[in-house]
């Protein structure tokens, strides 16, 4: 075991800020997983690799928060900063055909990844 | 069984649709009420109001080059036969106007037989489709869950059962019974579960917040349209 998994994460901060998004929640209760945001993300397109599709990726960083109702481990955590910073720019152009607001709900997932000391270290770890 | 299915259960599940489906626009109107910040306005859009001009026409065409209706047509053809099927089979289908008359004396127009068959025969082959895209396809695969299977199963088994009726495959009285059953459990899966987008759809498509949304994206019901 790392030192990393034995760092405290306060559940209840992470609670209190999914609560703030219910829109998020219904919006993501909704997705129909039809894949068709796919071709809309760049990086997708590029990579044709399931875990770049902008569903996939909300599904599985906030999705995954709401899902486990904020009761998540540090490991969890860097798995959502894996697919939040490392698959996508938050560039916005993301497509869904329900009018799902998915770079916003990545974005929530950053800031929540954030409040708990888990974020992209660009200076550490370079990309590209 | 069947005299129950045919009465107060065929009430119930309306009963649980409808108010499904309203407790989820209610919900949806409630969380919605708030005007968000678009980072895309579609104001610059609205000045040009030639259509036809050069301009325009090649707008659209780098509009639509970015909309799934660019990146992936083959599903937006079949999605379309598939809701537009859904919708008005079960409508305009003769069995059902009959019942309607007996019961309520008040029917819609009825298709004939044969084009109803059809359209049920369309509608099994772009489920299959849909089933089979959620089964190979891997972006597609990456996203499903059992849920989604089963959800997709509820839509397809009424109309299953009701050409295996029709066209009295097995014994008539058994699949009958099974389609009414199929066919309620749909509709309260209708209100209480995401095949409620027959009515979020339209909600989404005005919150949509980019350049592709119908009215502007504002993402608020306190909108001008």
């Amino acid at each position: 075991m790392t030192e990393n998994e034995h760092r405290i994460i306060d559940n209840c901060k992470i609670k209190e800020m999914l609560s703030q998004k219910k829109k998020m929640k219904k919006f993501l209760s909704v997705c129909a997983s039809c894949g068709l945001c796919a071709e809309s993300c760049f990086l997708y397109r590029n990579k044709k690799e399931p875990e770049y599709m902008p569903s996939y990726k909300a599904i599985n960083s906030l999705g995954k928060l709401f899902k486990k109702k904020g009761n998540v481990t540090y490991t969890m955590l860097e798995e959502i900063k894996e697919l939040a910073w490392g698959n996508c720019v938050l560039c916005g152009r993301c497509y869904c055909p329900f009018g799902i607001d998915i770079s916003s709900m990545i974005s929530w997932a950053r800031t929540i990844c954030r409040t708990q000391g888990v974020y992209e270290r660009y200076d550490l770890n370079v990309r590209g | 069984m069947y005299e129950f299915l045919r009465g107060p259960m065929v009430c119930i599940a309306f009963l649980v649709c409808v108010l499904g489906l309203l407790y989820q626009f209610i919900s949806l109107l409630r969380l919605t009420s708030v005007k968000e910040h678009i980072f895309y306005s579609s104001k610059a859009k609205k000045k040009n109001r030639n259509l036809l001009s050069e301009e325009s026409l090649s707008n659209l065409s780098i509009k639509i080059k970015g909309t799934i209706l660019g990146t992936e047509p083959f599903v937006v053809i079949l999605t379309t036969l598939f809701h537009i099927c859904i919708i008005i089979t079960p409508l305009f289908l003769m069995g059902h106007n009959i019942l309607m008359y007996e019961s309520w004396s008040f029917s819609l127009y009825s298709f004939s037989e044969s084009f109803t068959d059809f359209l049920t025969l369309l509608f099994l082959v772009c489920a299959a489709i849909f089933l089979l895209r959620r089964i190979f396809i891997a972006r597609v695969r990456a996203v499903t869950g059992i849920y989604d299977l089963i959800l997709l199963l509820i839509t397809i088994a009424p109309f299953l059962t009701g050409y295996m009726a029709y066209h009295q495959l097995i014994n008539y009285e058994t699949i009958i019974t099974i389609h009414i059953l199929v066919g309620e459990i749909m509709l309260m899966a209708i209100g209480l579960t995401k095949l409620g987008h027959a009515v979020f759809f339209f909600f989404a498509r005005l919150l949509i917040g980019s350049e592709y949304s119908f009215s502007g994206g504002s993402r608020a019901w306190k909108l001008k349209i």
